[in-house]
């Protein structure tokens, strides 16, 4: 079982890699949806190591946050890609100009 | 133990691919596949009702949301799907046999944990009973912060009344 303390570093590390390193707004929700995903893990591996109960709602929570979260920002990006016709980050200067 | 580094191995595999796959739609489909291992790992560690969630809320909608959004957005890149390629297809069913092969192996091992008996007992019902007794008011609020952003999403992508003209021309530039 500890192993999957391991996995659960390794995703979210991954997931905080991609969301630096990628280009396009889509995958870099991606990687976000990756780092959840090694938060809810280990929120599971500290309920089952401790019988703390409360960590499984925890995972029920954020869960519904993380969906909220992705629709939000998948409305965004296309409220975004109808004013610039671009989803890439270099191409975004709405706050620098 | 060695379930344990095979299901580690396959979310390891498709969380890479997440990241460093050069197409979008590629590490769309991988961070499916890398919450359906999540969602037996789950399974593995015996909370099968989080297990079902992630299928069904994770999996199922989420990752799925954002297909349906790279359709919307980036059609070229669906444009040369067309042709059916022998090594994708090979490719795409040893992954499929292998992930099907990881879940039978699971399922083999949790027999058990499947049992009538065993969903009954004491740790599902203590879930739900801390779910609607102590956390009964997050429970509410979630239900309105996920209203606030059904109603959010509508207002933001929805439409303009003067803006039709230019969707029109949009999507023209999409047929061209």
């Amino acid at each position: 079982m500890s192993i999957y303390y391991y996995l659960s570093a390794f995703l979210f590390c991954l997931g905080l890699l991609g969301t630096i390193f990628k280009k396009d707004l889509i995958s870099m929700l991606l990687c976000v949806e990756l780092m959840m995903g090694g938060v809810s893990l280990l929120f599971i591996l500290f309920s089952k190591s401790t019988g703390f109960l409360d960590a499984q709602l925890m995972v029920v929570f954020t869960l519904i946050v993380s969906a909220c979260e992705v629709a939000i920002g998948l409305s965004l990006i296309i409220a975004l890609y109808r004013k610039k016709q671009t989803i890439y980050t270099d191409d975004i200067k709405i706050i620098t100009e | 133990m060695a379930m344990d580094i095979l299901l580690t191995l396959l979310t390891v595999v498709f969380a890479l691919m997440v990241v460093f796959s050069k197409k979008t739609v590629v590490a769309a489909f991988s961070l499916l596949m890398t919450l359906l291992s999540l969602a037996m790992i789950y399974f593995q560690l015996g909370t099968v009702f989080l297990s079902a969630v992630q299928v069904l809320i994770n999996a199922g909608a989420v990752a799925i949301l954002f297909v349906f959004v790279m359709m919307l957005i980036n059609l070229e890149e669906f444009s040369n799907n067309r042709e059916r390629n022998k090594v994708k297809l090979v490719i795409s069913t040893f992954t499929m046999l292998v992930v099907l092969g990881v879940l039978a192996l699971v399922i083999n091992n949790n027999i058990e944990t499947l049992s009538i008996v065993n969903l009954s007992d004491s740790s599902m019902t203590a879930l739900f009973d801390k779910l609607f007794n102590s956390y009964f008011l997050p429970f509410e609020m979630a239900t309105v912060l996920l209203l606030a952003s059904i109603v959010a999403c509508i207002v933001i992508t929805g439409h303009e009344k003067h803006g039709k003209e230019e969707l029109k021309e949009q999507d023209k530039m999409g047929v061209e």
